[in-house]
């Protein structure tokens, strides 16, 4: 696997050597430490749109791992921008890395595509950084919305991780059932070396609930999942996106995910379109995985980068007028700014129907921050 | 009732698995007086090997658990080999350091092999829960339960009533003693990095079915390792044992009563507790010294 990553990296840099644009892009991820999952796919989706660079654009990636820690990521960054000030850096989806990369984007004026989910990200008035994974008041809202509107359920019990992603999306989603008046009966933060979750599922039980949901990492999220179904929970289960991801529904049985629900960006593996079965093709051919939504994501955050830069934007001050102002669709939604750098708007809700581990999209909320 | 019970099962299957664990640990530090911090990583590694196994040889994972021990055994020599025995005429220090580094080489073999995502081991036998009135009988923590308890015990019988085992807690009481007693000490610290390679490759083997594992899954289990043991007595197996079995239960019992936060500060206080009233641990120091 990484000597096909990096063939995949060089072929990419010796594509035609006739074109004349040639850039350097930086892909700083977490390939190591608690997001190597989700880092991987972040990776894998900048190298498949690199590898596919539109006409005379030629492009090569440089990656690094960013692991676990902020200071990690700020390393990495500074050794990208040296020499040479690349038009743009793919920056890891990590809430407390890309929040450790922004004064440094801002300062070298370089443009940071990410697909972090932390609301945080693009709240620093920093005109430097670009979100391409709608944050998690777009999906937290759908999560709510669908527990409420769709389901009809009114007393959530919410399971969240002690992490910056749990707690983060925990206070959107607090508040936002609280405004639908579907105030939570139950909440409680896990730490992600907790093993057994019967604790907080008798716990959450006895509060009453109509409706369990989670705001939890992929091991965790596909454990609970488990053990309501060992338990006889019998409640419905909206999960935040982890469940979403192949290679998390591949830890239960079919059986076991029955009437699970989750929210999520896109759920690429769900199919809809040539393009995006095109996508998926070529992303299990070189990667031999299942492409998640964070893949697809930054895969059309790189797509979109690579058209502003065949479009002319050749400086990174020009590419960051250019992502400020250009709409782009790509193959999960249509991308525009709000002006904060926030580039997806759109939400989907996938349920799995006891049959298969392929789930099938039920719902889609598009523009959910516009209406906040 | 019937949910306390439920959740005492629970805790003393993660109790059960915790105490291979703890163990192992206690096994490295009696033999060379150092704490093995990668012994968190080998459990890790453990539980890759049976799920790498399982899908190679389709037998149940109790066929497979000891194939894993074995494969795990001589993983334990070569971290011996690599972590230890290059440094034992150092401080202890510089054994915590290598050992953090083999552990770190671990997560990220394990991150090359496998790569991030998580990954299961096959149940010790397959079968659907035993249900009896509300209460839910998982055939693996039964299972989880025996064989932690054949192997505790086994290890027990090993080191009280064998020859080798006279010569392990020979080495590990006073290695000058036995070396002029003709008892191969390094040969017999070899084997303690084996043998607790082995109980960190049949937790790993039990947990991952049920909790799944990740290249990170080792750093969690190391500190409740370490808990285990002070809780237990610095240095006494019996301890290692009933230390991990009362963490289990803090786990799940204590926190279905009030919470994980809760439960994690109430275990916390305890062990603050018996450091204070008993520094020596609830079962004493058996050998070694406190590194």
């Amino acid at each position: 696997m990484i000597a096909r990553i990096a063939c995949l990296c060089l072929a990419v840099a010796i594509a035609d050597p006739a074109q004349a644009q040639e850039i350097r892009i930086p892909v700083l991820v977490p390939l190591t430490g608690i997001l190597a999952l989700e880092g991987t796919s972040q990776r894998n989706g900048a190298l498949l749109a690199i590898s596919h660079p539109p006409e005379g654009v030629r492009a090569h990636a440089e990656v690094a791992d960013t692991g676990a820690a902020p200071e990690l990521a700020v390393t990495a960054l500074e050794k990208a921008l040296d020499p040479g000030t690349p038009v743009a850096v793919v920056a890891s989806m990590f809430g407390p890395q890309i929040l450790a990369m922004l004064p440094i984007g801002a300062e070298r004026k370089v443009p940071l595509i990410t697909i972090s989910g932390s609301v945080a990200v693009t709240e620093q008035n920093n005109p430097y950084v670009f979100r391409f994974f709608p944050s998690d008041r777009v999906v937290k809202l759908a999560q709510a919305r669908y527990v409420v509107e769709t389901l009809k359920k009114t007393r959530p019990a919410i399971v969240y991780q002690t992490t910056s992603y749990g707690q983060g999306g925990m206070k959107v989603l607090e508040a936002e059932f609280t405004r639908l008046g579907a105030k939570p009966v139950f909440s409680e933060g896990v730490d992600v070396s907790v093993k057994d979750l019967l604790p907080v599922l008798t716990r959450a039980r006895q509060a009453g609930p109509d409706v369990l949901v989670l705001q939890l990492h992929a091991p965790a999220t596909a454990l609970i999942i488990r053990q309501a179904a060992g338990m006889g929970l019998g409640l419905p289960i909206v999960s935040g996106s982890a469940i979403g991801q192949p290679a998390t529904a591949a830890l239960l049985e079919p059986k076991e995910l029955a009437g699970v629900c989750a929210e999520s960006a896109s759920s690429p593996i769900s199919g809809g379109s040539p393009a995006l079965e095109t996508f998926v093709g070529d992303y299990r051919q070189t990667f031999h995985a299942e492409p998640d939504a964070y893949a697809l994501a930054q895969y059309d955050g790189t797509e979109m980068m690579l058209a502003a830069v065949k479009s002319g934007a050749a400086t990174p001050e020009a590419m960051r007028q250019a992502l400020a102002s250009m709409s782009y669709d790509g193959l999960a939604m249509t991308y525009k700014s709000d002006g904060h750098g926030n580039m997806a708007h759109s939400a989907v809700i996938l349920c799995y129907d006891g049959a298969s581990r392929v789930p099938r999209i039920i719902q889609r909320y598009d523009n959910l921050d516009a209406s906040m | 009732m019937l949910t306390i019970l439920q959740l005492a099962l629970n805790g003393l299957a993660l109790g059960a698995a915790y105490a291979l664990v703890a163990l192992g640990f206690v096994l490295v530090l009696n033999a060379t007086g150092a704490v093995n911090f990668a012994q968190g990583d080998l459990v890790m590694a453990g539980g890759y090997a049976a799920a790498a196994l399982a899908t190679a040889l389709p037998v149940p994972g109790l066929a497979l658990l000891p194939i894993v021990m074995g494969a795990m055994a001589l993983l334990g020599i070569a971290v011996s080999a690599l972590a230890y025995f290059p440094l034992m005429r150092r401080p202890a220090t510089a054994v915590f350091v290598s050992t953090i580094a083999i552990g770190l080489v671990l997560q990220n073999a394990a991150l090359s092999l496998f790569g991030p995502e998580p990954r299961t081991a096959p149940p010790i036998w397959d079968s659907e829960p035993i249900r009896w009135g509300g209460l839910t009988l998982s055939h693996q923590a039964l299972a989880v339960i025996a064989v932690a308890a054949l192997l505790v015990c086994g290890q027990g019988w090993l080191l009280a009533r064998t020859r080798l085992g006279r010569s392990l807690r020979a080495t590990a009481q006073d290695r000058e003693m036995a070396a002029a007693l003709g008892i191969p000490i390094h040969a017999m610290v070899a084997l303690s990095f084996a043998l607790a390679a082995a109980l960190a490759g049949a937790a790993g083997a039990l947990l991952a079915n049920q909790f799944f594992v990740t290249p990170t899954a080792g750093g969690a289990l190391i500190l409740k390792a370490y808990i285990a043991v002070v809780i237990g007595g610095w240095g006494s197996l019996a301890g290692a044992v009933m230390g991990a079995l009362l963490v289990g239960l803090f786990e799940t019992v204590v926190a279905a009563e009030v919470s994980y936060t809760a439960a994690s500060a109430l275990l916390y206080a305890a062990l603050l507790l018996i450091l204070l009233v008993r520094p020596q641990g609830l079962f004493g120091e058996a050998a070694g010294r406190r590194a």
